[in-house]
């Protein structure tokens, strides 16, 4: 189930570029694992939906497909187990914007905020000349 | 189990206890403050870590109801369109909160007079305006002297940088010719007391690791406890107690243990802000208080404000940095705050501007707000919003309503099996026309910012964190549960120091308000103890 839950991840999050695979091949699989909580038995469903689909179609399971053929057997399979796609693309999102490599490849450093923080332009406060020559804005009482 | 008597009990060490507690520590009274919850651990703060953005959906979560902590208590708000957000700590929900720190304009103490609504409060800005100066010095507000929707006012510390979306957001303010100016902000933007300056991490509202933000476990609390008070935590107050005279004489609590305690008090200060206090009141019956302490008016609980939020997110061309720098602290606009009857509503709002989103948030907001496709599509769409947004809430002034309320739930209680609040909310006709008006201001104001897309959510669900009203301030005990200084009409020893004296909400956050009558309160206190239950 590892396996077609990893292709599955492939499909819903594709290779960035040549650095970084898809959510699947990057290893996300087994952090949405742990996240799906009430909503694994719905997954298991829709994986095993897929791989049976794709044992019709003369595939040995939903990875052995031919690429091109995948998306459009999740977009069924999808259609027939509601909530199923939403739920692991969700886990997966979670999981796959937190890994190092993709925080770097959105221009972050791959840490925690603290404790190094960010430096901050101060900006400019005399952007704020033709609010001070307004007048007063509050009401006498 | 019975504890030595006591002075003062306050219950509650969030903004308005800690503010207390301090003021009165002076008086050498004896002095203990009881709160539900613990002491935070900052350096166990999500932003030590690599996942930090998870935490804001699970324990650092909004809702007390689905961050699954033992110290907090639930609240049944299934009947509100704005669901409350609380927090139960030393520091309360100053340690959620985002420091965003705007005082109260004068005309919000008068507004049946100016503007024929509500009720005017007993007191008014002069009143407080020694007191949100001292606690400018105590929370370590850095601002900006010379703002014209405000008197004259001081701020110890420089204003929070404005970055480059803070810039960008001005900039499309200075193209309308609307008001702006840099927020107070309860945070130390240099190392102020004891505490470090703020580096820019990003997301306040799930604790500030570096202690620079202004709650009160870092502000208050360490003086207040090095002049004597006692603080002791988990410790759940299940009711005000009163004796054969009708005076509180203390309160029972139950531990972390489960064990009950008796704690006689000659004063009692209630400080549980807008849900808690009308729950601990009306959990509070007796023989001859049969409807709950302090509720001959029958209005605890009644009155119930929040400040209706909207939320407008633009998108926009240019990365703007917005990951960086305190999330709801950058520039204000009060444009709208002040009536303008020909708006078609009474009373205004504030905008608050917000950053922008860490990776896993900006994933969250292109799924609700369905942009983010799975698929072939879905890097360019990312790449379309990620650290390209910025936006501002709307914080619209909320006017009291009766039916608009706190009651007890008949079912539902806390861990130690103390009955839990309900809220009973409807957003009126006028908070409707506000928030329409303001929805369409800010999308006016982030299309001049160069805005290329904009999303608006109103009301915003989550928005519950300004509780107000519950027990409002009043010269006339038929309407109005506390006096002018904060005491309850009905028992003269029951004093109250939270949002819930709020007799009106104002357009902005309430904090730094609830703060100011803490500190008048107690002053008026400590200069008239020897009449003080006459």
């Amino acid at each position: 189930m590892q396996r077609t839950l990893s292709a599955v991840l492939d499909e819903l999050i594709p290779a960035r570029d040549e650095e970084i695979p898809g959510a699947g091949s990057l290893g996300i699989g087994a952090f949405v694992e742990t996240q799906l909580g009430d909503a694994s038995s719905l997954a298991a469903s829709g994986l095993t939906a897929l791989d049976a689909r794709a044992r019709d179609r003369g595939a040995a399971d939903f990875a052995d497909l031919p690429t091109e053929e995948r998306a459009p057997l999740l977009d069924e399979v999808a259609a027939q187990h509601p909530g199923f796609v939403e739920s692991l693309f969700f886990h997966a999102c979670m999981g796959y914007y937190q890994n190092p490599a993709v925080v770097t490849a959105l221009g972050l450093e791959p840490r925690p905020p603290h404790p190094d923080g960010y430096e901050l332009e101060p900006g400019d406060l005399g952007l704020l000349a033709d609010v001070r020559k307004s007048g007063k804005l509050y009401r006498d009482v | 189990m019975s504890e030595e008597p006591v002075d003062v009990l306050i219950i509650g060490a969030g903004a308005a206890g800690a503010a207390m507690a301090w003021s009165l520590a002076e008086t050498r009274m004896r002095i203990v403050c009881l709160e539900q919850g613990g002491w935070m651990n900052p350096a166990e703060y999500p932003t030590t870590r690599s996942d930090w953005e998870m935490d804001r959906l699970g324990a650092f979560g909004l809702s007390p109801n689905g961050r699954g902590r033992r110290e907090d208590y639930p609240v049944n708000d299934s009947e509100s369109p704005i669901k409350i957000s609380n927090f139960n700590a030393v520091g309360g929900s100053t340690i959620l909160y985002a420091a965003h720190f705007p005082r109260l304009h004068p005309s919000d103490f008068r507004v049946k007079t100016l503007d024929g609504v509500a009720d005017d409060w007993p007191i008014d800005y002069t009143s407080l305006e020694p007191w949100y100066d001292l606690n400018a010095r105590m929370m370590g507000v850095a601002g900006l002297a010379g703002d014209p929707a405000y008197p004259p006012k001081e701020l110890p510390l420089p204003p929070v940088p404005l970055g480059k979306l803070g810039e960008t957001l001005a900039r499309g303010f200075n193209r309308l010719g609307w008001h702006w100016w840099p927020s107070d902000s309860a945070i130390a933007t240099r190392d102020y007391e004891g505490r470090a300056a703020c580096i820019n991490l990003g997301p306040c509202i799930i604790g500030c690791a570096q202690g620079a933000k202004g709650s009160t476990d870092v502000t208050y609390w360490p003086v207040a406890i090095r002049e004597g008070v006692e603080l002791r935590t988990h410790c759940r107050v299940r009711e005000i107690t009163v004796d054969e005279n009708g005076m509180a004489s203390g309160a029972t609590y139950i531990d972390e243990e489960g064990i009950e305690h008796q704690q006689p008090a000659e004063i009692v200060v209630v400080a549980c802000n807008g849900v808690g206090t009308p729950r601990l009141l009306l959990n509070s019956r007796s023989d001859r208080f049969p409807d709950g302490l302090a509720n001959s008016s029958g209005l605890v609980g009644r009155n119930l404000m929040f400040h209706p939020y909207a939320m407008v997110t633009g998108i926009f061309d240019e990365r703007l940095e917005g990951y960086k720098g305190p999330t709801g602290c950058s520039i204000i606009s009060q444009e709208f705050y002040e009536t303008d009857s020909t708006r078609g509503f009474l009373r205004g709002y504030s905008f608050e501007m917000l950053r922008g989103m860490g990776p896993i948030s900006t994933a969250l907001f292109g799924l609700s707000s369905r942009r983010l496709p799975w698929g072939a599509d879905h890097h360019a769409a990312y790449e379309d919003i990620w650290d390209r947004t910025a936006g501002m809430v709307v914080i619209c002034e909320d006017l009291p309503e009766p039916e608009n309320r706190v009651t007890l739930d008949p079912e539902l209680t806390d861990a130690d099996g103390i009955p839990a609040p309900k809220i009973q909310y409807r957003l009126s006709d006028n908070s409707r026309k506000m928030l329409d008006h303001a929805a369409a201001r800010g999308i006016e104001v982030l299309e001049s910012a160069g805005a290329k897309e904009t999303r608006v959510e109103a009301p915003l669900p989550p928005a519950g964190w300004h509780l107000m009203g519950t027990a409002r301030m009043g010269r006339d005990p038929a309407s109005s549960v506390v006096d002018p200084f904060g005491r309850s009409h009905d028992v003269k020893n029951l004093f109250i120091v939270d949002g819930s004296v709020f007799v009106t909400a104002g357009g902005v956050n309430p904090t730094n308000t609830i703060q100011a009558i803490a500190l008048y309160v107690a002053d008026h206190m400590k200069k008239n103890l020897d009449q003080l239950f006459d």
